[in-house]
């Protein structure tokens, strides 16, 4: 039964742990990147997603800004675009790491013709 | 065998999903390519929603109009030699988009909501998508309906690990289980055959409540669950899992896909699992887990133009089970030393589908599927052996197009099925070969994109068995945007393998007696369901109520009631009186906030069969291991891009009837009819957490997490090798709390 109890107290302490110290001390930071299609975006938003004190992530393919919460005891601004460019991706004035942007698919790099929508 | 002769194409592409695709709501839009500053509209263009079967293609003019679903806000627009684009959708319904080539394939990957409810499929259906399977970490096809309220899945005995889908109060051999639209889990891998799809391999599940279409054959007669395993093009290049849990059991799971060049892809998905260690929690000498082993692999190529897909490959499966007695060994076979169990499955198949693309006519599509399967299992019970061999041939020709209009579609086609049984059970032998070409046609009428009409028939004809049709109906009427109604009626048939489908009984010391020849189960289902969603503070919600009804005409029955004091018995006889099954179901699934999910679910069964007329000792009873009642409970907490993710069912099962050796002898000694038991009722959780790294995933999990264990599974476990020995008469978890931890690690393009 001490199984049972350690995975309930986990399973309890996720769902509600993240849900009560959601909307305390969150900031917010707008980045402008060089997003090229939704493959960019998801590739962004995952990497920026699954990062170290980023709770959400959210980019807009209209103006290429992504809209990063985060909570600045566990990150910050310059990590945040470390992460976008190491990903293959401009960050406001930070160029992409080229190695990562090469590696892209043709659709996201930076020269490609826009497409879609 | 004269169709290897035959060359053909075929069209997998789900022909009966993007059948059914009619709207409420709609999205319009027109999609072309840029070709010197001028657009060009593009036809046949894929558009579906995310996550969804919904599905359309452009027309001859580049425009296409889809249904908005509920569950799905992407829209998905792929074209062979196109760049596919994702398109979050918010509020507009007319969408210009220009696509551009590419010189490889890409696929998007399927994320939405875990539960999907197809609104537009005039058959009732639930679609089990990768998100949902994440939550049953454990690991192939039996355990991924855990938060499924319509299939559930038990024991099939105390000894050989088999495990048996229930559903709509009957038991899985009449669901007809697909892989890729094609009948997998049937003749001889009724048994163990959930076992043998491993859960990282499978994209996606659909369960079909109901008579099942006639274009996939005659065998479905509560249901058709079709499996969708990782395509070859799919953007997961690499998948590996590895998992252990508390027992001991250990599995590695390994997928590649690669695309060679712009027409060609391939991909290999294998696993190998295996438990060693002897448990035995229940200290009734017996062990609670059969040690195994499990190697398993398939390699598939996909070959894309414009005009034809043709895919072809190979699966290949070898198990070894080993249960019985605690100090029970391989060498101890055929010896009276200690009563053991043992299984050796060797199965290979070969699988091919082509289809002919119409790149013009969209609508039009034609495509053939062949497969080949050879299928041995060698089985120990104490001193009795049990050796069976199957080959089948399975080829079905599929052509589809419109009547005028797209408001008159139809899919004809010609099929042939060659079942070859050589089964030997202690002396007697059981050969059969069945031999069935058919002719299929299904018509779908459309109205006012409200209404939907499938009617569908199919004509066999049995070498065994003689001529026989097949009719099946469905209708789909969509009142108000929120609200469909369906019903459905159909007859189904198979031929009932008696003893891969009773594998439990075997293990005991009943003597196995076959009263009558051997005639094909035939039944008539009939089902209403009501879809509703509704809003409710500000979140969706949906309610589905659903009745169905099932009623033999001819069943095989398994009757294991008597006992006398020469022996107990395992009687098998046609079925001479009643036997139906009544299944309401009632769910309610929706969002508790932006990142909680929850359903409830309740579902009552009442299934009778007449039983004892061979033993003059008739009576309507009720079905053995099938429990009245069934409460599911799910909720499930998703952080953005899966960072962490928390799940928790729980189950409570009511009684099912149950019968015991002792107590049939008892009842006869005392020229008593046959008493009726039944098992006791109990609840079951399961609870899973993951986080999402970067490049890899973890999860621990847990399952049984209240420790419940059924008391005495094995009756006379202290005595293997006597008559009133009894292993088949499990009703709930033998072992107790299972916990497990595992990685995942995939690379995407």
């Amino acid at each position: 039964m001490k199984q049972v109890t350690l995975i309930f107290v986990l399973i309890l302490g996720v769902v509600f742990g993240t849900a009560a110290n959601k909307p305390s001390k969150q900031k917010e930071v707008k980045i402008k990147t060089s997003a090229q299609c939704e493959m960019c975006k998801e590739r962004i938003e995952k990497n920026l997603s699954l990062s170290k004190g980023i709770v959400e992530a959210v980019l807009n393919l209209d103006d290429k800004v992504v809209t990063v919460k985060y909570n600045p005891k566990k990150t910050d601004e310059a990590k945040i675009k470390q992460i976008i460019i190491e990903t293959g991706y401009d960050a406001d004035n930070l160029m992409c790491v080229q190695s990562a942007h090469d590696k892209l698919p043709d659709c996201c790099q930076k020269n490609a013709a826009p497409h879609g929508h | 065998m004269n169709l290897k002769k035959l060359i053909f194409f075929l069209t997998l592409f789900a022909l009966h999903f993007t059948l059914y695709s009619l709207k409420a709501q709609r999205v319009n839009g027109r999609i072309h390519e840029r070709i010197e500053k001028t657009d060009k509209p593009l036809v046949g263009v894929n558009i579906y929603w995310l996550g969804t079967n919904l599905a359309t293609t452009t027309d001859s003019t580049g425009q296409f109009s889809i249904a908005r679903p509920v569950k799905s806000n992407k829209l998905v627009v792929s074209y062979i030699g196109y760049k596919t684009d994702t398109i979050k959708m918010t509020n507009q319904d007319n969408l210009d988009i220009t696509m551009k080539p590419e010189g490889s394939l890409q696929e998007v990957v399927v994320r939405g909501t875990s539960s999907v409810i197809d609104r537009l499929n005039p058959i009732q259906t639930e679609i089990i998508t990768t998100k949902a399977l994440a939550k049953a970490a454990c690991c192939n096809l039996s355990e991924s309906f855990e938060t499924n309220a319509s299939v559930s899945v038990s024991l099939s005995d105390g000894v050989t690990g088999a495990k048996q889908i229930q559903f709509l109060g009957l038991g899985g051999q009449y669901v007809q289980t697909n892989v890729e639209n094609v009948p997998t889990v049937r003749g001889l891998a009724t048994t163990f055959g959930l076992n043998y799809i491993p859960g990282t391999w499978i994209q996606s599940i659909d369960i079909g409540k109901g008579a099942g279409s006639v274009i996939n054959g005659y065998e479905s007669m509560t249901g058709a669950i079709n499996v969708e395993l990782v395509k070859p093009d799919s953007r997961e290049k690499l998948y590996f899992n590895a998992y252990v849990n508390n027992f001991g059991r250990g599995e590695v799971n390994f997928n590649v896909n690669k695309k060679l060049n712009d027409r060609w892809a391939t991909g290999v998905l294998s696993h190998a699992s295996t438990l060693q260690s002897r448990i035995d929690n229940n200290a009734d000498n017996f062990l609670d887990l059969p040690l195994y082993t499990q190697y398993n692999l398939v390699n598939r190529w996909q070959y894309k133009t414009d005009k034809i897909m043709a895919q072809f490959g190979i699966k290949a499966l070898h198990e070894n089970r080993l249960g019985g007695q605690t100090n029970f060994r391989e060498n101890m076979r055929g010896t009276p030393q200690a009563y053991g169990f043992g299984n050796r499955t060797n199965r290979i198949e070969f699988f091919s589908k082509t289809a002919k693309l119409y790149q013009q006519k969209p609508y039009k599509g034609l495509g053939f599927i062949l497969n080949g399967t050879a299928h041995n299992s060698d089985s120990y019970f104490g001193f009795a052996n049990y050796d069976a061999r199957q080959r089948t041939l399975y080829a079905n020709l599929i052509y589809q197009s419109i009547i005028s209009n797209t408001n008159h579609k139809f899919t004809t086609g010609l099929s042939y099925l060659l079942d070859n049984y050589n089964e030997t059970y202690k002396d007697q032998i059981l050969k059969r070969n069945e031999s069935v070409p058919g002719a299929f046609f299904e018509y779908t009428y459309s109205h006012l994109e409200k209404f939907t009409l499938v009617a569908g028939l199919r004509a066999d004809a049995h070498n065994l068995f003689g001529a026989f049709v097949t009719p099946r109906l469905h209708a789909r009427w969509q009142p108000f945007e929120n609200t469909t109604l369906r019903l459905s009626a159909g007859r189904g048939q198979r031929t009932p393998n008696a003893l891969a489908e009773n594998y439990g009984f075997l293990v005991s010391g009943r003597t196995v007696r076959f009263f009558d020849a051997l005639r094909p189960e035939v039944s008539w289902n009939y089902g209403a369901s009501l879809t509703q969603t509704f809003h409710f503070l500000e979140k969706h919600w949906d309610l589905i109520l659903d009745y169905y009804r099932t009623d033999f005409q001819n069943q095989l029955v398994a009757d294991t009631d008597h006992a006398t004091p020469l022996a107990s018995h395992l009687y098998f006889y046609n079925l001479q009186g009643k036997s139906y099954s009544n299944s309401f179901q009632a769910e309610l699934s929706g969002l508790l906030s932006k990142r909680t999910e929850v359903k409830l679910a309740y579902r009552i069964v009442d299934v009778w069969q007449t039983m004892g007329q061979p033993v003059n000792d008739v009576r309507l009873m009720p079905r053995m291991m099938i429990p009245r009642d069934r409460v599911l409970f799910n909720i499930g907490y998703t952080l953005p891009y899966d960072k962490w993710k928390a799940d928790l069912t729980v189950q409570w099962n009511g009684q099912g009837r149950i019968n015991d050796p002792n107590v049939s002898l008892q009842a006869t000694l005392d020229r008593q009819s046959m008493p009726i038991l039944w098992s006791q009722p109990y609840t079951n959780i399961n609870a899973q957490v993951s986080r999402a790294f970067r490049k890899f995933e973890v999860y621990l999990g847990g399952e049984n997490l209240l420790n419940f264990k059924q008391p005495n599974p094995i009756i006379n476990a202290q005595d293997p090798f006597g008559k009133y020995f009894d292993a088949g008469q499990v009703w709930g978890p033998i072992v107790g709390t299972m916990v497990y931890a595992g990685i995942r690690v995939k690379v995407k393009d």
